[in-house]
């Protein structure tokens, strides 16, 4: 037996398997592929203060084992998720971990005082880093900002905060650091890299967004490096790794450079099982790294320059 | 519009038993699925994963409508054809596949279509392009002549008098599964963009002269690429004709969760909001498209 639990900072979890926002869609979609009680949570959809409609379409197209989207953070509000996803959520027999999205530091922090009222939520996600939404800057690349949005969530919110943070920044160590000085409980590595796709034909970008955000295996370096350097940088941090996710194989990549957890994304889309399964084969994984718990194995990664 | 959760979808590693070329650049493949086969009903839909084996690429799977199941020797369903275009790097991976080769699944996916009129009257299928696929059950089923999956609520055992199809292509070498259709009673129109066989035109312009004529069905279905399927929604509002079509969006899930598929849908209360294709379609009334629709890639 290899002992699965995890902790992130106020949050515990039965295992480190998570799915990550906007991929699991409200949960209910998969109920017929993932025993969704074994995951170690689940993160539905982004909400935001009022209902959007997202972009039009194209929102998604493939690109070398990736997937670049627009989809705009389609959701129907908060209002509408705490009336009629949230009483689904608290059914279904794991850690529910609601995922917000602000348009500024005020209503990050208002979503979070309302979400602090709700029952059957076992952390928030601040999404920090959408790239599809924002008018101008993103919130996310701005240390001093995203500290205090943390602070103040954190203050307007008994539940754990995790601040999902973007990759499209110069140092996100820097940006870690100013979550974690705030009191951020974790933080999530990474969301979408910003891409292009061109039809060079029509002379036009494919989404009608024009611009997207990359997932899926072809950002695994770039995920993995990002969870190494924040593992370094900021002792002490929770990191939950997210980027490329495709088998429990990948998972022990993340554990091992330092995420406690990790999140299942873009590959839910094409093997709307892998979640599950990963939790059935992780603990052979760690037995075969020889550890009889994650957490003797979370972190261990040692550079060759050492 | 009720979004049909996919509660009996499940992810399968199926054979494939044959992948045979049918016309230019269209294959029948056929594949070993007896629960698939057994549950699902004409007008729903199945993932399969093109990557190929040791790779990431294709990476996402692509949708494909039931074409028809293959009962087995104990006269139930085993297998489930689907017919594809190739027309780019995942329908070319498909393409490759040979019998024997093994292929991920999820489905059934998606609503399906209803039932046909009450009165009896004859139907006609509208189709272009690769459209034609989800016809051939969908027309055994309405005649009587098939069953499929689980008979649909509210279905009082009508059945269709008579079903044709337009079908509409570029050119003759694309028309695929014509024999298929006719042997199933479905009376077969060609439409063709270069002259090359039947009309030399528009599918839609096959429709208008049958109106003209008189000849008006109890029910029209569409179909094919989002501009035929706009003009087809026009001349059944026109002649008030009840109207369905099935929407071929770009999907990366088939099951709701990426919000990628979605349409312009009107609501009850007037106004428009973005639908998921997967879940609450492919089959939609006409009437409730917020026309014209773009071609979704
Ligand atoms: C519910 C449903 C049922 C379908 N049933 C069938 C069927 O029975 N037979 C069949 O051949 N096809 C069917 N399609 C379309 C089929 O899924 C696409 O042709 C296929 O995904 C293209 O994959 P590709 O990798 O070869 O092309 P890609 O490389 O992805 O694309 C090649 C070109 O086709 C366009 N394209 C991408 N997706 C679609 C799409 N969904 N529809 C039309 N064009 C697209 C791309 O923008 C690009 O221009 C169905 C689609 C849906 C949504
Ligand atoms: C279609 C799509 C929609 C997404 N929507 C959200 C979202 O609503 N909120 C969010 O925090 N992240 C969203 N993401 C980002 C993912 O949660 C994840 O951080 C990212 O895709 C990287 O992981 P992956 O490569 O495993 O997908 C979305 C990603 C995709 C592909
Ligand atoms: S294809 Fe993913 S939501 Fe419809």
């Amino acid at each position: 037996m290899v002992a699965m639990r995890v902790r992130l900072g106020r949050l515990e979890l039965e295992n480190p398997v998570l799915v990550a926002s906007g991929t699991f869609g409200y949960v209910r979609e998969m109920a017929g592929f993932v025993p969704l009680a074994r995951l170690g949570g689940v993160i539905p959809k982004t909400v935001t203060a009022k209902p959007r409609a997202g972009n039009p379409t194209p929102r998604t197209v493939e690109t070398a084992s990736g997937l670049l989207n627009a989809i705009g953070l389609d959701n129907d509000g908060i209002e509408h998720f705490r009336a009629h996803h949230l009483p689904y959520l608290r059914s279904v027999g794991t850690k529910v971990i609601a995922n917000i999205a602000g348009e500024d530091e005020d209503q990050f922090v208002r979503m979070a005082a309302d979400l602090g009222e709700e029952p059957g939520l076992a952390a928030v996600e601040l999404n920090l880093s959408c790239p599809n939404v924002s008018h101008g800057l993103d919130l996310g690349v701005d240390p001093a900002a995203v500290g205090r949005v943390v602070s103040r969530c954190r203050q307007e919110c008994p539940h754990p905060i995790i601040a999902k943070l973007t990759p499209n920044v110069t140092s996100v160590a820097t940006v870690a650091k100013a979550a974690h000085e705030a009191g951020a409980d974790a933080v999530s590595l990474i969301n979408t890299v910003v891409g292009l796709v061109v039809d060079w034909r029509r002379r036009r970008p494919i989404l009608a967004n024009d611009i997207g955000g990359l997932s899926g295996p072809a950002i695994k370096p770039i995920a993995l490096r990002m969870v190494w350097q924040v593992h370094r940088a900021v002792p002490g941090l929770p990191i939950i790794g997210i980027g490329g996710i495709c088998s429990s194989d990948d998972a022990m990549e993340f554990l091992v450079a330092g995420a406690s957890a990790i999140q299942v994304g873009t590959a839910t889309f094409a093997d709307p099982t892998l979640a599950g399964r990963m939790v059935d084969e992780l603990p052979a994984k760690l037995a075969e790294a020889g550890v009889s718990d994650v957490n003797a194995f979370i972190g261990t990664l040692r550079s060759n320059k050492d | 519009m009720q979004a049909v959760a996919p509660e009996c979808a499940r992810q399968r590693s199926v054979e494939v038993i044959e992948n045979v070329r049918i016309a230019r650049d269209t294959y029948r493949m056929r594949l070993l699925a007896p629960e698939i086969a057994r549950a699902i009903r004409p007008g729903q839909f199945l993932m399969i994963r093109p990557t190929r084996p040791g790779t990431t690429d294709p990476f996402f799977g692509r949708p494909f409508a039931l074409y028809d199941t293959i009962l087995g020797a104990s006269g139930k369903p085993e297998a489930v054809d689907l017919v594809y275009l190739v027309i780019g790097r995942g329908t070319a991976s498909l393409a490759d596949r040979m019998a024997g080769d093994r292929l991920e699944v999820w489905g059934p996916l998606g609503n399906g279509f209803g039932p046909p009129p009450e009165d009896g009257g004859p139907v006609t299928f509208v189709a272009g392009g690769i459209g034609q696929t989800p016809f051939l059950a969908l027309g055994r089923w309405w005649l009587g002549s098939r069953g499929y999956g689980d008979p649909p609520e509210h279905w009082s055992g009508a059945r269709a008098g008579s079903a044709e199809l337009l079908y509409g292509v570029r050119t003759a070498e694309l028309a695929a599964g014509v024999e298929d259709f006719r042997e199933a009673g479905i009376a077969v129109t060609l439409a063709t963009d270069d002259g090359s066989a039947g009309h030399h035109g528009f599918v839609t312009e096959v429709l208008e002269d049958r109106l003209r004529k008189g000849r008006r069905p109890a029910k029209l279905v569409g179909c094919g690429p989002p501009a035929m399927l706009g003009a087809l929604a026009r001349i059944a509002e026109r002649e008030g004709i009840p109207c369905d079509v099935s929407l071929e969006n770009q999907m990366a899930c088939g099951f709701g969760a990426c919000f990628s598929c979605v349409v312009p849908m009107r609501q009850a209360d007037g106004s428009v909001d973005l639908r998921r294709v997967c879940v609450e379609g492919p089959i939609v009334p006409a009437a409730e498209v917020a026309w014209p629709i773009g071609d979704g890639h």
